[in-house]
């Protein structure tokens, strides 16, 4: 009994030893983080509660979130916002998945110049990028060329003149931009899988259909819940392709929460805490999304 | 063991290299944490005294010597502005940055110790850092003069008055400007602002299509937009080409056609007043006319729009003069354009063939170390010198809405682009003309809202149902 | 065989594809460096002979190589920083993780999800409050330490084998230097990733150091192209050339480090 309590004793105070360096170890980023992060954050919570324009503002209560609920332009934008989540980030993961599995084969040529291609939409400037889609989606633009001597068309459709083929235009550069930068996150996650997996799976006669979904995925699961709580958060503070695609047009169409929210600080007579307040109901709704997928996805086995 | 440690160390100095060996950046790693430093102390005096002289208190004829001993009593830390050294935020290095450039070099001949420092800001960062600082409460971070939109005068000057000076009683005779112009920044009665470019409205035309369709650019000249559409249709049925592009989504023509009858979303109280505005219902139904008949086209973008104009797919356009320097980049189309007023608004009363677009004026903020000094210095130049916008409109071609500058030969030249024409004396004849108009202070709401409306209504909303809806949300956003 | 021919056939079909699509505009930006504003207005897409007109009209114009000069100190001097503090706290929160650890890391994860329009301007007020205007700190500061990083290391930590440390514990060495000699060597592949991704952000980083940098000393790549942007003309000719020119060293960092992306965990630790 007294030889097992020995070593058991100093098992424990080095499983303390251990626990405190863990705490040692995230304590710079987690103390940068509550500086530059969070203390805003409460300022900005605080904010949410008060009401007036510019710098003239008072106590308001809960006046900002009521409003927020009656304001139809918030509430087109929500929905669009929501529009977007829906489509856009499913088709990207499984796209990024599928070619960061096609570009972690070991015997295909020309991997690099694959790789880097792909990845080279997210590196591109936005200015460029904007620029490029608006006039490749124009009344006479590339698409529409495309269209009219396949015969599809008769003559050049507005696609970003129109509600719904605005969004789709939307949803299209949100993937093209995207899926590149969530495959990198894969690429890195392949990785820490051993090859040999793959190598066995071949030998069992496993379908590349079968190896992707019986391996890949369930193997990448930590990287998936990831990239999942990043694009959803990506997705719901989205801001520059509305901003610089559409204007959030036609009407408000294509509107995102964050570029209304903009629009009120910067762009309008700036009402501080009514921007709070709808950034803080983004805020809870990443939150309670982040919180359905750690928990769905997010298990040690 | 020792395999892992070289291992370790052999990883550490790789990843070190690739950061290091990229492109220019081989002077980065040790380096630019020595750079960090520098410039973090740097960064304090940055921008700020680097160029100054010391403040030299008599040398000059400005009354500085006041501020010049507050200036050493209250500088810490270098943040100090220098007796004779000015910041200044504009964006445009071709034109107002050049502008300002020049100016500084016409003050610079009285005084000789004067000193500018032009930092190029797009409009919108400006705008960004104003609104950040003024809630912040700190103005610290401003320049001592910048260059704002018209546009956004009433709502900044309005939402931060501790953020300007008042220029009521700097000695800058603002009846020189013409008055539309100068009404931008006139907030309480009282001035806020310099006016510099002008944003008169000209109509161009490409007067060779014109003429393929049997026109002239007289038959263009001081009509009514309904002759204009009939007009129009001709051409488009003869040439193909429509009239008039502008960008879906933005509400510059509607704007304009409103101002030319000098009628305004706001009534004199600041209230929105859309529904029941004669003018603004008949801007609509023209507008959708326009549409209508094929006459205007809207694209999506302002790349769209400029390459409508190059590319040759419009016979014309309507915009602030500025559009003029987008127009000349396709120099293959020299000698066939012409300029002339656009069209007025048949049956409304006050309608004129004269608007504006666009323009901006200089405004000296509370940071302002030095405000006698910068209050002399937009006084002697561009609210006081000829000669100033004599030189700066060949290159630049800011045309002047100070008025004495229209009558100089300069302006008379005639422009070889626009068929021999003397397009600028036209255009400050048109800013003269221009009836002025309330922006108000939630102006860019209302824009924006009437955007919204103008594009349902041509998706087949009606004119009634899209403006009260847009009023209804103009007003949500006012409320306090 | 031959269904695994095919297999392989349709994939190099899809990653051409895919990849053409994915170059265009950088074809597109390349070739519009080459043409006159108006030219590239009016849609053409075939090399010009205005590249030497565009380049000498941008250096001109504009100050690029203080621009460069000073995305690549504060896009470095960030990853550095960044990539030493979040993967020190993944790690943690990964090897040594129990409720406490993995509560404080949710609480983290909401930091990410207020839109920064929200939070600029009490962080705006903190760092003017410190005198921090102006400063390298106050560039980077705000974006040392992201939920994101820790999160992707932390992720990615998982699939570290246990039992390594445990080995390496045995053979005395201390944790600091597990985390160092096993952990950094062993996760190049997730250190390359992380740092393209880092040192793009920080490249692209475009509100914040417009809000908290006054002066022209502080201009960085995408600064330029904005007030290339601005203006009642824009020269597309010379806007697309500073457009690639901001968008390469992204590029050429991804291209490089791609390779270890896939060198694979083995290889250091066996």
């Amino acid at each position: 009994m007294s030889e097992a309590n020995g070593p058991k004793k100093r098992k424990m105070s080095l499983e303390k030893r251990h626990n405190l360096t863990g705490w040692a170890f995230l304590a710079p980023a987690t103390i940068m983080i509550a500086i530059m992060s969070f203390w805003p954050m409460i300022q900005a919570l605080i904010l949410s509660f008060q009401t007036g324009k510019a710098n003239n503002l008072e106590f308001g209560g809960l006046t900002n979130y009521i409003r927020m609920f009656k304001d139809k332009v918030f509430m087109t934008s929500l929905g669009n916002t929501f529009l977007y989540l829906i489509i856009q980030v499913p088709i990207m993961l499984v796209l990024a998945l599928m070619l960061a599995q096609m570009l972690n084969n070991k015997d295909l040529r020309g991997k690099g110049i694959f790789r880097t291609a792909i990845f080279l939409p997210c590196a591109t400037s936005l200015v460029s990028y904007a620029i490029i889609f608006r006039s490749l989606f124009g009344v006479d633009g590339f698409i529409n060329s495309v269209l009219i001597n396949l015969g599809i068309l008769d003559k050049g459709y507005n696609f970003l003149g129109n509600a719904f083929s605005a969004k789709v235009v939307i949803i299209i550069a949100l993937v093209w931009r995207w899926t590149g930068y969530n495959m990198v996150f894969y690429l890195a996650g392949l990785q820490n899988i051993e090859y040999s997996v793959y190598e066995a799976a071949k030998i069992d006669g496993a379908s590349p259909m079968q190896t992707f979904f019986k391996i890949t995925v369930p193997l990448l699961k930590p990287t998936i819940v990831m990239t999942a709580i990043m694009s959803t958060n990506g997705t719901l503070q989205l801001f520059d392709e509305s901003v610089n695609l559409t204007k959030g047009g036609p009407g408000q169409t294509t509107l995102t929460m964050s570029h209304y929210i903009y629009d009120t600080v910067f762009k309008f007579v700036p009402t501080f805490g009514y921007a709070s307040a709808m950034s803080f109901l983004i805020f809870i709704i990443v939150a309670i999304l982040a919180f359905i997928q750690m928990k769905v996805g997010d298990k040690r086995d | 063991m020792k395999k892992k440690i070289l291992a370790t160390l052999l990883c550490v100095a790789m990843s070190a290299t690739m950061l290091t060996g990229c492109g220019g950046g081989n002077n980065s790693g040790g380096d630019a944490n020595s750079d960090a430093n520098q410039n973090a102390d740097e960064g304090n005096n940055a921008g700020t005294d680097e160029t100054d002289p010391a403040p030299a208190e008599g040398e000059t004829d400005t009354p500085s010597e006041e501020e010049g001993g507050e200036e050493g009593g209250t500088a810490e830390g270098g943040t100090a502005e220098g007796g004779n050294s000015l910041t200044v935020w504009c964006w445009d290095p071709a034109f107002n940055m050049y502008a300002m450039e020049e100016a500084a070099k016409v003050y610079q001949a009285d005084h000789p110790d004067f000193n500018i420092d032009v930092v190029e800001t797009p409009w919108d960062d400006i705008q960004t850092k104003l609104t950040t600082a003024a809630t912040s409460n700190n103005y610290d971070t401003l320049p001592d003069i910048f260059l704002m939109q018209d546009n956004a005068f009433q709502k900044n000057v309005i939402s931060y008055p501790d953020a300007f000076m008042d220029l009521t009683d700097s000695g800058i005779d603002f009846s020189q400007f013409a008055e539309a112009k100068t009404a931008y920044s006139v907030i309480d009665g009282k001035n806020y602002g310099v006016p510099f470019d002008n944003g008169a409205v000209v109509a161009a035309y490409r007067t060779d299509v014109l003429k393929e369709a049997g026109f002239t650019i007289d038959d263009f000249t001081d009509i009514t937009w309904d002759e204009y559409i009939e007009k129009g249709k001709v051409v488009l049925e003869k040439t193909g080409k429509p009239l008039l592009s502008c960008q879906a989504g933005e509400s510059d023509v509607i704007m304009m056609m409103m101002q030319s009858c000098g009628a305004s979303l706001f009534n004199d109280e600041g209230k929105p007043a859309m529904v029941d505005n004669a003018e603004l219902k008949k801007v609509m139904e023209t507008y959708k006319a326009l549409v209508d008949a094929g006459v205007l086209i809207e694209v999506n973008d302002w790349d769209q729009y400029v390459a409508t104009l190059t590319n040759e797919t419009v016979a014309g356009t309507i915009n602030g003069c500025w559009i003029m320097a987008s127009i000349q980049t396709a120099e293959d189309q020299s000698g066939k354009w012409g300029i002339t007023n656009m069209p007025s608004l048949a049956g409304i009363d006050n309608a004129t063939n004269y608007s504006n677009n666009g323009g901006s004026s200089w405004c000296i903020t509370s940071n302002c170390k030095n405000p006698d000094l910068a209050k002399d210095f937009l006084a002697s130049t561009f609210a006081g010198s000829v000669p100033f916008y004599e030189t700066i409109l060949p290159s630049s071609a800011a045309i002047a809405t100070y008025l004495p500058a229209g009558d100089s030969d300069v302006y008379n030249e005639p422009a070889e682009f626009y068929g021999g024409d003397a397009v600028f004396a036209k255009i400050v004849e048109f800013a003269g003309k221009t009836p002025s108009n309330n922006t108000g202070v939630f102006y860019y709401e209302a824009r924006n809202y009437i955007a919204t409306a103008m594009q349902n209504v041509i998706g087949g909303g009606s004119i009634e149902d899209e403006i009260k809806a847009a009023q209804e949300q103009v007003e949500f956003t006012m409320q306090e | 065989m031959t269904k695994t021919k095919r297999f392989r056939v349709l994939m190099y079909i899809v990653l051409t594809i895919v990849s053409l699509i994915s170059v265009f505009p950088l074809y597109w930006m390349l070739m519009a460096s080459t043409n006159k504003s108006v030219d590239v207005s009016r849609g053409r897409m075939l090399p010009g002979t205005n590249f030497i007109e565009n380049w000498k009209a941008l250096f001109a114009q504009q100050n690029v190589k203080l621009a460069m000069f000073n995305s690549f100190k504060f896009a470095v001097i960030l990853t550095l920083c960044a990539l030493v503090i979040c993967s020190l706290a993944g790690y943690g929160f990964e090897i040594y993780h129990d409720k406490h650890k993995d509560f404080v890391f949710s609480i983290l994860l909401l930091g990410m999800m207020v839109p920064f329009v929200a939070t600029m301007i009490p962080l705006f007020r903190m760092f003017t409050a410190v005198n921090l205007q102006n400063t390298t700190l106050g560039f980077i500061l705000p974006t040392i330490s992201t939920p994101f990083l820790i999160m992707m290391f932390r992720q990615n930590a998982r699939a570290f084998p246990i039992d390594i440390i445990e080995a390496a514990r045995i053979d005395g060495l201390n944790e600091v230097q597990i985390f160092f000699r096993m952990f950094v060597p062993t996760m190049k592949s997730t250190y390359a990733a992380a740092m393209t991704i880092t040192f793009m952000n920080a490249w692209n980083n475009y509100l914040w150091p417009k809000v908290i940098m006054q002066g022209e000393d502080s201009l960085t790549m995408p600064m330029l192209v904005a007030n290339l942007t601005e203006g009642y003309v824009t020269d597309y000719g010379v806007l697309m050339l500073a457009v690639l020119l901001c968008s390469l060293p992204t590029v050429i960092i991804f291209f490089l480090l791609q390779k270890s992306f896939a060198e694979g965990i083995t290889g250091a630790v066996k």
